[in-house]
């Protein structure tokens, strides 16, 4: 149903933002702290991969 | 107002810009009377008067107005609420229905002649639109579930491995607390925003080509009419934010009432 497409789209939309804001902000204030450069990008693939898990949880399960 | 600020500049073209968003008073230096404020009280009363007059003189047999008026009724009310929310849907629909209007008309103010403004395209008025939906499902969650239930629900996904909550739990509460109410107005903002910033682009080149030389005269029926195609590709736009605005806010509403999200 188009409905539910449409809102699963803009979930994983929402999800992926979250994680890539959340895993890359701790990362980047990691690089910001330790002075180092790497951690942003460790962050922002940590937060990627744990959104697309998050979405499997959600609508890949049942 | 435009032809004020172009007459200065000597001849060049001016791109539009966000500057072209933010409009003086109309009424002395009065901050509180900006276009995009009128317009939303006029949005108000253009769908109070409506609606009054659709259902004054509600009959069996439906005049053209009651059947318009409740065409939109229904629509909210059978494709949106009752759809996503499912059972208990109706107390919602008055919210709902009022959300739906209200951002439709002010959007479809973008292309009115002569209004040709979208009252969304200013960020505030998505955002406190926005805010009431925030308000609204976290209060159903917490009324329906009780907050404790509610809250520990959003953060800790049954049957997920201990280890993964440390990954997961900060972006379910990014997602719930700040990434949904924000990307919800935003979407609304900028779709607004950019379709108007389209339109000046082309009417406004249109216009400035017809004031130069021979060729450049010539192309600009061409920008016109891609204006014109653009105009009626806005109000495709301007009805489909409306519907997501909407829809969306009703299946916050329906993952707060659910026992399992």
């Amino acid at each position: 149903m188009a409905k539910r497409e449409e809102s699963a789209m803009w979930s994983i939309f929402g999800y992926l933002l979250s994680g890539l804001l959340f895993w890359g902000g701790v990362g980047y204030g990691l690089d910001h702290w330790l002075g180092k450069s790497y951690f942003t990008l460790i962050g922002l693939l940590v937060g990627v991969s744990g959104a697309i898990y998050l979405v499997w949880l959600r609508f890949g399960r049942e | 107002m435009r032809e004020l600020l172009r007459s200065g500049t000597g001849g060049g073209f001016v791109p539009p810009s966000s500057a072209d968003f933010e409009l003086p008073p109309v009424f002395g230096h009065n901050i509180y009377t900006t276009k995009p404020i009128l317009l939303v009280f006029l949005s108000v009363i253009l769908i109070s008067v409506f609606f009054i007059l659709a259902s004054r003189k509600a009959a069996i047999v439906p005049s053209k107005l009651q059947f318009a008026g409740e065409s939109v009724y229904s629509f909210v009310r059978n494709d949106l609420a009752k759809d996503v929310i499912g059972h208990d849907f109706l107390r919602f629909v008055p919210y709902l229905f009022t959300l739906f209007t209200f951002i439709l008309v002010n959007n479809i103010f973008g292309i009115i002649p002569l209004l040709q403004f979208p009252s969304m395209s200013r960020v505030s008025f998505p955002y406190v639109l926005a805010i009431t939906i925030y308000l609204v499902f976290h209060y159903v969650g917490i009324r329906k579930q009780g907050a404790i239930k509610y809250f520990k629900e959003i953060m800790f996904m049954p049957g997920v491995p201990k280890a993964a909550y440390i990954l997961i739990t900060p972006l379910e509460i990014l997602t719930f607390f700040v990434v949904r109410p924000l990307t919800l107005a935003l979407r609304l903002f900028a779709n607004m925003f950019a379709g108007h910033l389209l339109l000046l682009v082309f009417i406004l080149g249109g216009d400035h080509l017809l004031q130069g030389v021979i060729g450049l005269k010539l192309i600009s029926p061409f920008a016109f009419g891609i204006g014109i195609v653009l105009t009626f590709f806005e109000f495709m736009v301007q009805c489909l934010q409306a519907y997501i605005f909407t829809l969306l806010a009703a299946l916050y509403i329906a993952g707060a009432l659910a026992d399992e999200h």
